[in-house]
């Protein structure tokens, strides 16, 4: 068998699947992204689309309701990244001793995790409904009051403590996994160097698992600045676009006003804005890493 | 004071429970109780408990055809989860055995799952809707496979990296080809990686809203989507019990397997996030 050539183009052909359906399925359509993004495009001449330069752009940029929705979503995903955070983290270092006897107890409080979203918006659907849902139950027979939990004023309280309440075990079971891999030597020797248990998680333990934190912080906050499941379900972006986040007005520009041109600019703007980001969280995390 | 800390832990413990859970209890309680019971009491009681909610939803399809919605969610997850397992299972050998990629192909895909996904989709509403793709199992599939496969290749790298290498180097001697070894030596001794890949997937692809909404209308649409179809359609006059059931049964399955192997999802989700 003449391994030599073989191996000269094995590499490729082993890569060749992956690298085509990718590009088939996201190449080919980031493409046409771009170009439709720089035409004036409808329904009705969507196979013939006309060059036109940056209007696309323009109207997104002139668009108050998209600064609304970016707002939006950046101070959704920072909330809710950090609450996930400080939850999480103080859950797992609080409650690891039980953890570690009875490890299933973990499997409990991951529950949140494994429903879909969307099925977690309608849940809360039920759960807020001020007739049939249990919450405003028990606060009308405590309280004698219960607030409305989607109207104008509440609806972001509400969404945040929702997305914070399906999340923060993500980032528990990241820290409990972090905070156990601690190497038990490193404990010992800090206790016998006469370290109280309050140095001891301050000056050895939280540092240590930091790092962890920070890439959950990561993770949580892509997650809420892309938000549109729950919300969606919840509220329908209603409440004055109170909750549009970016999702959500690219998917109302598109299907709700037809607005195909803008919608697809809006989109590369998102593009290229989230790679940025993402660039630069990376180095950043790397060099922390170091 | 031990002992007092050690019941703290357990109240702060059956606290967070409660509440992160609490709209799964409610929702349960909710489709166990008959329609008169949902309206004259909200609480988290039931004074008679009856399965009639499940039992309307499953048998009584002409408004809601949940079937239909479970078998489209099932076809088009399974699409999703295998589909990037068999294309990325080459590549993953190249990245961990030979350094393939290692720079700049392999951090760009495992990064792709960072970007919102929305961007994606009007383009690709587009693309089907000329290549006839819309509303399709076969397309809903095929993008659940895009969205699960920047996981399923860092998993696969890692599970091969774990292989010895002797393993294939003494294949290689016995004469086998790369085929041979990729499928009857790699593949078997990496199976806990394929099968967390599956499971991560299968949660992932079920649990999928955005693209079940966009891309499909009529003939394709899952279980998620059609669950929410089921509010929207009620004209103010929604069957709570009914409507309590049918998530119940929507955010089954993905529950019971993520319960099932929660020690195989909190493993790897840890050494996705550490080394993604």
């Amino acid at each position: 068998m003449n391994t030599r050539i073989g191996s000269q183009y094995e590499n490729p052909i082993l890569a060749a699947p992956m690298i085509v359906f990718l590009l088939l399925l996201l190449g080919f359509p980031s493409l046409l992204n771009i170009i439709y993004s720089f035409s004036a495009v409808g329904f009705s001449n969507i196979r013939t689309p006309e060059f036109q330069g940056l209007q696309n752009y323009q109207a997104v940029f002139n668009d108050p309701m998209f600064w609304q929705a970016t707002r939006f979503s950046l101070k959704f995903a920072t909330l809710t990244a950090l609450a996930e955070c400080g939850l999480g983290l103080f859950l797992a270092i609080f409650l690891s001793p039980l953890l570690r006897q009875r490890p299933w107890l973990l499997a409990i409080l991951m529950m949140p995790m494994m429903v879909a979203p969307a099925m977690m918006g309608l849940m809360y659907r039920l759960v807020l409904h001020e007739f049939v849902g249990p919450l405003p139950h028990y606060l009308f027979k405590w309280f004698g009051d219960s607030p409305a939990f989607l109207s104008a004023s509440n609806v972001f309280t509400t969404v945040f403590v929702i997305e914070t309440l399906q999340w923060t075990p993500f980032v528990l079971l990241l820290c409990y996994m972090a905070y156990n891999a601690i190497n038990p030597e490193i404990k010992e020797a800090a206790t016998v160097d006469g370290a109280r248990p309050h140095q001891l998680l301050w000056y050895i333990e939280l540092p240590l698992i930091l790092p962890t934190v920070a890439v959950a912080f990561f993770i949580r906050f892509i997650d809420g600045f892309r938000i549109f499941d729950n919300i969606f379900v919840l509220t329908g972006a209603g409440a004055g676009g109170s909750t549009t986040s970016l999702s959500i007005y690219i998917y109302q520009t598109f299907f709700r006003a037809g607005d195909i041109g803008k919608a697809l600019a809006a989109s590369v703007v998102l593009f290229v804005v989230s790679f940025l980001v993402l660039f630069i969280a990376i180095r950043v995390l790397r060099r922390g890493k170091r | 004071m031990a002992l007092l800390m050690h019941s703290l832990r357990w109240l702060v413990f059956l606290l967070a429970a409660f509440i992160l859970n609490f709209p799964i209890i409610s929702t349960v309680v909710t489709s166990l109780k008959s329609r008169a019971e949902v309206n004259a009491n909200a609480g988290l009681s039931i004074q008679q408990p009856t399965l009639d909610n499940f039992i309307q939803v499953l048998t009584v399809t002409d408004r809601l055809n949940i079937y239909g919605y479970l078998q489209n969610s099932l076809v088009a997850a399974m699409i999703g989860t295998i589909l990037p397992i068999i294309i990325c299972f080459p590549i993953a050998y190249a990245i961990a055995r030979r350094n393939y990629g290692s720079n700049i192909l392999f951090p760009l895909v495992i990064n792709l799952r960072a970007l919102p996904l929305i961007i994606f989709s009007i383009p690709l509403y587009l693309m089907y809707q000329f290549m006839g793709l819309l509303d399709t199992r076969l397309g809903l599939g095929l993008i659940l496979a895009v969205i699960n496969l920047p996981l399923t290749l860092l998993i696969l790298v890692n599970g091969i990296h774990d292989v010895p290498e002797e393993l294939d180097e003494a294949a290689k001697i016995e004469g086998a080809s790369l085929w041979i070894i990729l499928s009857r030596v790699v593949l078997p001794v990496c199976r806990p990686a394929v099968v967390v890949t599956f499971i991560f997937g299968f949660i992932t692809a079920w649990n999928e809203f955005l693209f079940g909404l966009m891309l499909t209308t009529r003939d394709a649409v899952p279980m998620t989507v059609g669950a929410s179809f089921f509010f929207s359609s009620g004209g103010g006059g929604i069957q709570w019990g009914m409507a309590a059931a049918i998530i119940i049964i929507a955010a089954l399955p993905p529950t019971l397997l993520g319960l099932v192997m929660y020690r195989q999802i909190s493993r790897s989700m840890l050494g996705g996030a550490v080394k993604g």
